[in-house]
């Protein structure tokens, strides 16, 4: 069989595409499909010719074979050590295997591929920093995602993801007008205990330009309510845009990266729209990671900078603190252990370590701060990174994957998590269900909701008592 | 024959050796794409740079990144194999005698007690390397045939070399055997993974750039990368 | 006085006292009542996977899903739905409950909602999933129109409602209760008794006051009750007393509305802040509605009174 009913090779381009697929639960139709899908071995023998060039070729000729990326990888680790998850292997028997065969594999390998490339790579690139020959491994599967997704083997939930962000330009069924919507809402939710509070749309020349997450406006409105008054707090001039508002992109983790150029380009445009001096996201690693890191090439922007400055939320924070726009109750500081997620996509990937202990140092007493070990750059992945968190496919080698950070986390004593990434919160909370440690994690604007002096002019007119 | 290899052969295998090194680097950067890598290297050159220098170094000191640290039992062996292979060859007395015998060239040399020093801890470690090769499961698993080969090839020059230092009965024998797998290695690499030779200085700086363009590198950070 | 009624049901026993009076209400009022059912929480991040509230088993969302889930509230509420007067509408929707009944009740424009059964046990644990406090005391602090709920059997009787007790703190929130209960009294023809507790563990400011110091003060609380509320009785109202008592507020509320024989609780919501879990167990509201013998209504905003 060619290509079926629900598994095929072309993206999904339209709302009826997506509920078909939606359609198939658990997408148990789609990977019986799968088991048959042929391969287009001269479509990927074209792709290997245009993209795989000396970078990735040199990274798959010269390795070593000297397995110092093996400790490095969690992976292995929680796995007992199975050499089968030394990053070396993932990568020579998947992406090594289509090269050298030249594109020449069957059904059966490439279903291999995807098990591999999805179930047991979050892509976080820490075995990138481990490698003597500087073979960054990540890269390396995140482009055999790409691979595999162009013929059509990609996890479901990765597949509807991506046509997601195709149709909505969202990576779920959130409409500009659900959005706006969603912003007056949140604004009239909270304008009484913080009086003057809008939610700003479409405004031109603001200082600040937000984008979110689009699972906020979706499940959690409370996180874009959050960020509004700690923006009407700070005194900035910000705004949020109509359409552009939308920073994440789960057709990163698909490997579609046609539909990464278009969700990103959308957030651009939205910049060159509204013209604001910087664009601030929100607390999500792999979104910031398209759109501030990735995104300018996926767009072809030759300086690799997006068209206005755009900075993570921990580095407003950090910003605000550090110049008395947030100003926080020294008694209202955390008094308990806590420790700090570092997400792989802005840290290690992006080096903004440094800037989230800067914002502890302001929100905890001191003393109570404890780091993971290993933290920082060095730091694991929550275990869900990647696009791991959303697969069914895969759900019991996620779980597993979890115990990694359940014990960093226990390590440290503490029963307060900080995650300011959506995917690690996530992560995070699914250990706490899969294994009951008895912990709390937060993102970081409830925190600082909880902490923050509010200037004399925003209180509410005086309550009695 | 020990004319020959000396001689003739010694300009056919450093051409071949020095220009396939340097078709391979130039063959590396040109294929090159700041967007297919996506990393401007153009436009952040000097950051780029300075972040490739740096990791270049780093990992070339012993212990100098993390990685090296985590592993010093590795790293004993990765050095004392690769600090071998580069500078005995290159410094050795009876190698400078025959450039400027045969090729005319004045070069420095070694004290001949180091070298042997450094040839056997090089030997004892390419046998730690194969030793390590068999024993830990997470290498193990990932090393091909191709892998001892070039183990091989390497310390073939070595054994040959030390066996005529030592003057083992059969010198002659020994001498052209350690010709013939010296030119062996030498024109292994640049059509092998012996290429690393160079490619690592391409691989290391390009990672460097990465990291530095577009992944950290401004936000200065004592990160080796 | 009531036009639209939505009603948060968890479509099992536990909502059955909530279903008797929301079925009930709407047909004294005509009201439009609509049946709403979060029946999922989502999970698995950006996928389309949730839990089932009832089963805690990770369930698929689609149509099939949610037309039977449909189709079992429908059936659960065969014999009422049935007799019911008005338009009466089903949603299932997935999603966190707290948020998922403000949005409806914002885009119908419900002018009350009925909760249904508390978020106790192992159905909390997915409601809470990630967000601490439960839904009902988000729901009613964000809600724009009063907020019902029972939680007692013998509390779901309403109609023939003679007497209301307006429990008041002074807060802001609290004026729009009175203005609620007020009209509700008015309307009904009902008793208002306007009570407040005089927190004396609060009020001491950790140290134990002295009776005559309590005394003064529940004096001074009474004289405040009627300047804040007498002026603003609706016209021609009279049937309103007030009474002050000292102790724990939950407490003096249940003890109060028991001795008055009420038929109805209206307060505001109290706590400020919903995340933390300590102010969900000590929420006076909540509490009250775990222990009274009537429904309670939780009224903070003004919009839709």
């Amino acid at each position: 069989m060619p290509e079926g009913k629900y598994c095929f090779r072309r993206p999904l381009q339209t709302e009826e595409d997506i509920l078909h697929l939606l359609s198939d639960t658990r997408g148990t139709n789609y990977y019986k499909e799968m088991e048959e899908l042929e391969v287009d071995t001269e479509a990927l023998k074209k792709r290997l010719d245009a993209t795989c060039k000396s970078r990735l070729r040199t990274w798959l000729d010269i390795c070593a074979r000297c397995g110092l990326c093996a400790d490095s990888c969690f992976l292995y680790r929680v796995n007992d050590r199975n050499p089968e998850q030394v990053p070396s292997y993932k990568v020579q028997t998947t992406l090594g295997e289509i090269v050298r065969k030249n594109g020449n594999v069957d059904t059966k390998f490439m279903l291999h591929a995807m098990e591999v490339c999805w179930s047991r790579c979050t892509c976080c690139s820490r075995c990138a920093q481990y490698c003597p020959h500087g073979i960054d491994m990540g890269q390396m599967i995140s482009y055999t995602r790409g691979l595999l997704y162009s013929q059509g083997f990609v996890p479901w939930e990765l597949k509807i993801g991506s046509g997601m962000h195709r149709v909505y330009r969202a990576q779920m069924d959130v409409t500009e007008e659900d959005w706006v919507e969603t912003c007056e809402w949140m604004a009239e939710e909270n304008e009484e205990e913080y009086p003057g509070l809008t939610i700003p749309v479409d405004v031109e020349n603001a200082d600040i330009m937000y984008t979110c997450n689009a699972r906020e406006p979706k499940h959690y409105p409370e996180d874009v309510a959050e960020a509004a008054i700690l923006f009407h707090i700070a005194g900035e001039n910000w705004t949020v845009p109509s359409s552009g508002w939308e920073q994440t992109a789960l057709c990163m983790f698909a490997g579609d990266w046609e539909a990464c150029k278009m969700q990103v380009q959308n957030v651009y445009d939205a910049i060159e729209r509204l013209k604001p001096k910087r664009v601030v996201g929100t607390e999500c690693g792999h979104a910031h990671r398209a759109s501030v890191i990735e995104g300018p090439y996926w767009c072809g922007r030759p300086d690799g900078k997006p068209p206005a400055p755009y900075i993570h939320y921990v580095e407003w924070v950090a910003e605000a603190l550090r110049t008395g726009k947030l100003k926080i109750d020294p008694a209202k500081r955390i008094k308990e252990p806590v420790t700090l997620q570092d997400s792989c996509n802005y840290v290690r990937n992006y080096g903004l370590s440094e800037i989230t202990r800067e914002i502890i140092s302001y929100i905890v007493e001191p003393g109570y701060f404890v780091e993971m070990a290993p933290n920082k750059d060095y730091n694991y992945c929550c275990g869900g990174g990647g696009g791991f968190n959303g697969v069914g496919r895969y759900r019991a080698q996620r779980n597993k994957a979890l115990k990694t950070k359940r014990d960093q986390i226990l390590a440290t004593g503490c029963k307060l998590v900080i995650a300011p990434c959506h995917n690690c919160w996530d992560a995070i909370r699914d250990l706490e269900e899969e294994f009951e440690i008895g912990i709390r994690w937060t993102f970081l604007k409830p925190l600082l909701l909880k902490m923050v002096v509010i200037p004399e002019h925003l209180r509410p007119a005086e309550e009695e008592e | 024959m020990y004319e020959f290899l000396t001689g003739p052969m010694l300009w056919v295998t450093f051409t071949v050796f020095i220009v396939g090194c340097i078709w391979r680097v130039v063959r590396y950067v040109r294929g090159l794409s700041w967007q297919l890598d996506r990393v401007a290297y153009r436009p952040h050159f000097a950051l780029g740079a300075r972040h490739a220098l740096k990791s270049v170094f780093y990992w070339l000191v012993p212990f100098g990144s993390r990685s090296w640290r985590e592993k010093p039992g590795m790293t004993i062996l990765f050095f004392a194999f690769h600090i071998g292979i580069v500078f005995v060859p290159l410094f050795l007395e009876a190698h400078a005698v025959v450039a400027k015998q045969r090729l005319g060239i004045a070069w420095p040399s070694m004290p001949a007690g180091l070298a042997d020093g450094l040839t056997i801890a090089m030997l004892v470690a390419g046998a730690g390397l194969v030793i390590r090769r068999l024993a830990l499961p997470e290498v193990r698993i990932i090393t091909t045939g191709y892998d001892y080969l070039l183990l091989a090839i390497t310390m073939a020059p070595f054994v040959t070399g030390l066996a005529c230092r030592m003057d083992l009965p059969g010198a002659e024998g020994w001498l052209l055997a350690h010709l013939v797998t010296g030119h062996l290695m030498l024109l292994a690499i640049p059509f092998t993974k012996l290429s690393h030779m160079v490619l690592y200085f391409c691989s290391r700086a390009q990672l460097g750039m990465d990291f530095g363009i577009k992944r950290g590198g401004e936000r200065g950070r004592g990160i080796v990368w | 006085m009531f036009k639209k009624i939505l009603f948060a049901t968890s479509g099992s026993p536990a909502s059955d006292d909530a279903a008797r009076v929301a079925f009930d209400l709407a047909g004294r009022y005509q009201a439009a009542l609509e049946l709403l059912h979060v029946t999922g929480v989502p999970t698995r991040a950006y996928s389309q996977v949730v839990k089932d509230v009832r089963t805690g088993e990770e369930v698929s969302v689609d149509e099939n899903y949610l037309s039977c889930i449909g189709d079992e509230l429908k059936s659960y509420y065969e014999r009422q739905l049935a007799g019911c007067a008005a338009a009466c509408t089903v949603s299932i929707v997935t999603g966190y409950p707290h948020r998922e009944i403000l949005r409806q009740a914002r885009s119908s424009g419900a002018d009350l909602i009925i909760m249904g059964a508390s978020t106790k046990g192992e159905e909390g644990k997915f409601y809470r999933r990630g967000m601490a406090g439960s839904t009902l005391q988000r729901v009613a602090k964000a809600a724009r129109c009063p907020v019902l709920s029972v939680h007692r059997p013998h509390a779901s009787y309403w109609g023939g409602i003679g007497s209301i007790v307006f429990a008041t703190d002074f807060s802001k929130p609290a004026e729009s209760a009175f203005a609620f209960a007020s009209k509700v009294a008015q309307e009904l023809d009902a008793e208002l008794h306007l009570f407040h507790t005089l927190d004396i563990e609060k009020g001491g400011m950790g140290r134990d006051m002295d009776q005559d110091e309590i005394e003064a003060r529940l004096i001074e609380a009474r004289k405040r009750m009627y300047a804040t509320y007498g002026a603003r009785m609706p016209e021609g109202f009279k049937k309103w007393q007030v009474e002050v008592w000292e102790g724990t507020p939950y407490v003096e509320i249940v003890k109060f509305a028991r001795e008055r024989l009420a038929d109805l609780i209206v307060l505001a919501h109290h706590a400020s802040d919903p995340d933390l879990e300590a102010a969900r167990i000590g929420s006076t509201m909540e509490q009250v509605i775990l222990r009274a013998n009537c429904p309670v209504v939780s009224v903070n905003h003004p919009d839709k009174i």
